[in-house]
């Protein structure tokens, strides 16, 4: 059995390689457990769409760890490969688009300022079902670790150009990227019509990069964007895209404090018959199981793995017989997910070349957002963002397709070889609430290529997400209508992405899984990371909550010397 | 039809020259005829051109061989439904005839196939991403694809944001043989 370490890491992501970094440099051992590769360079760095879209089910994550989906309890599940946890150093940062809002203010308070206010009431909102939760912590605790993730990532962004953003301490370590086509449409649309266009916050470089003192000094340098396309989906291949395979994972690595330990897959989180953590079991590459005791444990994987390790880790003979956190059954519960809502249009008097560029660079509004607009009657609360999308080489694009245009023959072929260069899309990424009948579980019997059950997600979109995205459908085609798109319209994806919750962050222990530091209630050593802890998900991807929340317990956790006796 | 737009061989002269290795001939020919009414070729090339055909037999062969069965069953039931029809093979119909049958199965109410329409999006997402993947996956042959709707495929970057402006760049495609993509891939136990 290996020595103890002071830390276990399990998954080195966004989550993972960012504690590695700030652990590691406060000179605790930290053994980092990824069940995927450390992916090299050539594989990436390919900007091939067969690759990294059609086939990325091939991937070892997708094809061996699916996740068993149905819309509802009573239904028959299907085995879904996903391809959104990217099991490999880097996570999803490695296939992000890189869009890197805040939360607003309001975002972390929804039930006293919009359900326990009246405001619901007064928007006719049908809430039943839904279990609307504040956070325990405001957008104040996050901002300074908001403000190191922009600057140790290097996050571009034009200071105070939307109104609705919470406060910053610092401006943004570098400007924006340049603008494009879509961009400037967009952004003469929405000021035509009363609205409030900011160019995207990026987590993709637009100059070369390091970040200054006091940030961390092992972020090598990286270079700015040279605006090839290939963002979503796809690795970057000149690192201007933020992921942690390449700033923090490095820094942690040159510390001489992180154990890197690449296709281990833990299996279950160990604990003493007094309910304390002592570590983690997992099978090595070799498919031996191994078993790596520490001081601390913290879960970063995705939100399936980190809520199924809490389950598969109950122990009889413990306190924890129903799973770890789970003394109310809330392991799991109140998963949330953006299904975003997409307004396209085409163009006969502009080009486009919607290929160019960062997928994300580009313009978004809030005036939809969140609490920005009154909702008196609108018959829902919250909202999402509205921006500029729509990169993408022909095999991302051959499917967006006015409805009633034929889908193959001549006049198919006519309309892709007019308009594929001169259409853009709006995207949306509306709020969905946590509702009672959304949730993760682990499978009765289906299994994964270890025998483990797999992850059971049972998930659907309720009345308050319905109306919205109806409500902003409508909202998104007056604004393309207003760039002078020839045909514009609208389509629901019913693919859930940016998944939250199951974890839920809370004071309260009979409410909630983890407290304001991601410390699971009750057991001390024991900490869960990730947007699984989202009380609320907001209209904005998680990707810099996630972070800003990792920063801020990685400090507590350096602070807590009796955790390392 | 413009020069950019020339198609690097003709199609049956392609199909002359190269072996099929998941597909039979007979069947290589359906698809190759399906294909076409899919994204016909017109005063520009289209699936034919492009090699559509030779995308799906690599793909079929090397990627997903437990869809062979469905290409199949699927080629049985057009070359059924023809002669049921209109008494005639695929491939002899006359493009509206091809249509007619083609439609049937995007609707699912051709006969003999359970899941015809199912086989229907197969056939036509293969076709788009033969018209467009990168040429050493078999399709998208002298970048046919790419200049036809205006994607200059896999430069490094841009210099410039091409504001309301034609892209007039030479399209690149990538260079790594299919041999090595394959072992990338090839995580596949």
């Amino acid at each position: 059995m290996a020595a103890r370490a002071d830390v276990v890491l399990v998954g080195i992501g966004a989550v993972g390689g960012i504690l590695a970094s700030e652990l590691t440099a406060a000179g605790l051992k930290v053994v980092g457990l990824e069940r995927g590769e450390s992916p090299p360079y050539s594989d990436y760095a390919l900007k091939d769409a067969v690759h990294a879209i059609v086939r990325h089910a091939l991937h070892d994550s997708a094809r061996h760890e699916p996740i068993a989906r149905r819309d509802k309890e009573g239904e028959n599940t299907r085995r879904r490969p996903v391809s959104s946890p990217t099991n490999q150093v880097g996570g999803a940062l490695n296939r992000w688009t890189g869009q890197s809002n805040r939360f607003a203010p309001g975002d972390f308070k929804v039930f006293t300022q919009e359900i326990a206010s009246g405001l619901a009431e007064r928007a006719g909102a049908s809430l039943e079902g839904y279990n609307v939760a504040d956070w325990p912590i405001g957008y104040d605790d996050l901002e300074p670790y908001y403000t190191k993730y922009e600057y140790e990532m290097g996050i571009t962004g034009a200071d105070g150009e939307n109104p609705f953003a919470g406060p910053r301490s610092k401006r943004f370590p570098m400007p924006p990227l340049r603008d494009t086509a879509k961009f400037v449409l967009f952004r003469d649309a929405c000021r035509n019509l009363g609205y409030h266009p900011y160019r995207t916050p990026n987590g993709i470089l637009s100059q070369r990069y390091k970040p200054p003192m006091p940030y961390a000094q092992g972020i090598p340098e990286r270079p700015g964007c040279v605006y090839c396309g290939h963002c979503n989906n796809y690795g970057c291949h000149v690192h201007a895209k933020a992921s942690t395979l390449y700033t923090h994972v490095p820094a942690a690595l040159d510390s001489g404090n992180l154990d890197l330990r690449t296709r281990c897959k833990v299996f279950r989180i160990n604990t003493s018959p007094d309910g304390k953590v002592t570590g983690v079991s997992y099978f090595d590459p070799a498919g031996t199981v191994q078993e790596q005791r520490a001081s601390v444990v913290i879960l970063g994987g995705y939100l399936y793995e980190n809520v199924r390790l809490l389950l598969l880790s109950r122990s009889e003979a413990s306190v924890h017989a129903s799973g770890l956190g789970n003394t109310h059954g809330l392991v799991g519960q109140h998963i949330m997910a953006h299904e975003d809502v997409r307004v396209s249009g085409i163009f006969d008097d502009q080009i486009i070349n919607g290929f160019i560029g960062p997928g994300s660079v580009g313009g978004r509004i809030d005036d939809f957002n969140s609490n920005n607009f009154d909702h008196t009657k609108l018959g829902f609360i919250r909202g999402a963002t509205i921006g500029t999308s729509g990169s993408g080489t022909p095999i991302e694009r051959y499917n967006i397709v006015p409805r009633g245009m034929p889908r193959w023959g001549a006049d198919y072929k006519k309309y892709l070889t007019r308009y594929y260069t001169r259409s853009f899309d709006l995207n949306m990424q509306p709020e969905t609430l946590p509702h009672k009948d959304n949730y993760v579980d682990l499978h009765p019997t289906e299994c994964d290529a270890w025998g483990i059950p797999l992850p059971r997600v049972t998930f659907s979109l309720h009345e308050n997400e319905q109306r919205m995205h109806r409500f902003l459908a409508g909202e998104g085609e007056k604004i393309m209508q207003a760039t002078g798109a020839a045909k514009v319209w609208s389509a629901f994806s019913k693919r859930g992405s940016r998944w939250a919750g199951g974890t839920r962050m809370g004071t309260d222990p009979s409410n909630s899984v983890v407290n304001d530091k991601c410390q699971v209630h009750g057991i001390d050593n024991l900490f869960v990371m990730g947007a699984s802890v989202f009380p609320t998900m907001a209209g904005y991807p998680p990707t810099a909550t996630v972070a800003a929340l990792t920063y801020r317990a990685a400090d507590f956790i350096r602070s807590q010397n009796a955790l390392f006796h | 039809m413009p020069d950019v737009c020339k198609a690097p061989a003709a199609a049956d002269a392609l199909l002359e020259e190269e072996r099929f290795q998941a597909l039979s001939s007979g069947e290589a020919k359906i698809v190759e005829a399906a294909a076409s009414r899919i994204f016909p070729t017109t005063d520009t090339p289209g699936a034919a051109e492009a090699g559509v055909v030779h995308y799906i037999d690599r793909t079929l062969k090397e990627i997903y061989p437990k869809q062979i069965a469905s290409y199949r069953e699927g080629c049985a039931a057009l070359e059924r439904n023809a002669k049921e029809t209109f008494g005639r093979q695929f491939t002899e119909l006359a493009p509206d005839q091809q249509d007619k049958i083609l439609s049937a199965f995007e609707k699912g109410t051709a006969s003999g196939l359970a899941d015809a329409s199912e086989f229907f999006a197969l056939l036509r997402k293969h076709t788009m991403e033969g018209m467009f993947c990168e040429p050493m996956y078999g399709g998208n042959r002298g970048l046919v694809g790419w200049r036809l709707v205006g994607f200059p495929g896999q430069q490094f970057g841009y210099e410039d944001p091409y504001i309301n402006r034609v892209v007039d760049l030479e399209p690149i495609a990538h260079e790594m043989p299919f041999s090595q993509q394959e072992a990338l891939d090839g995580r596949k136990s």
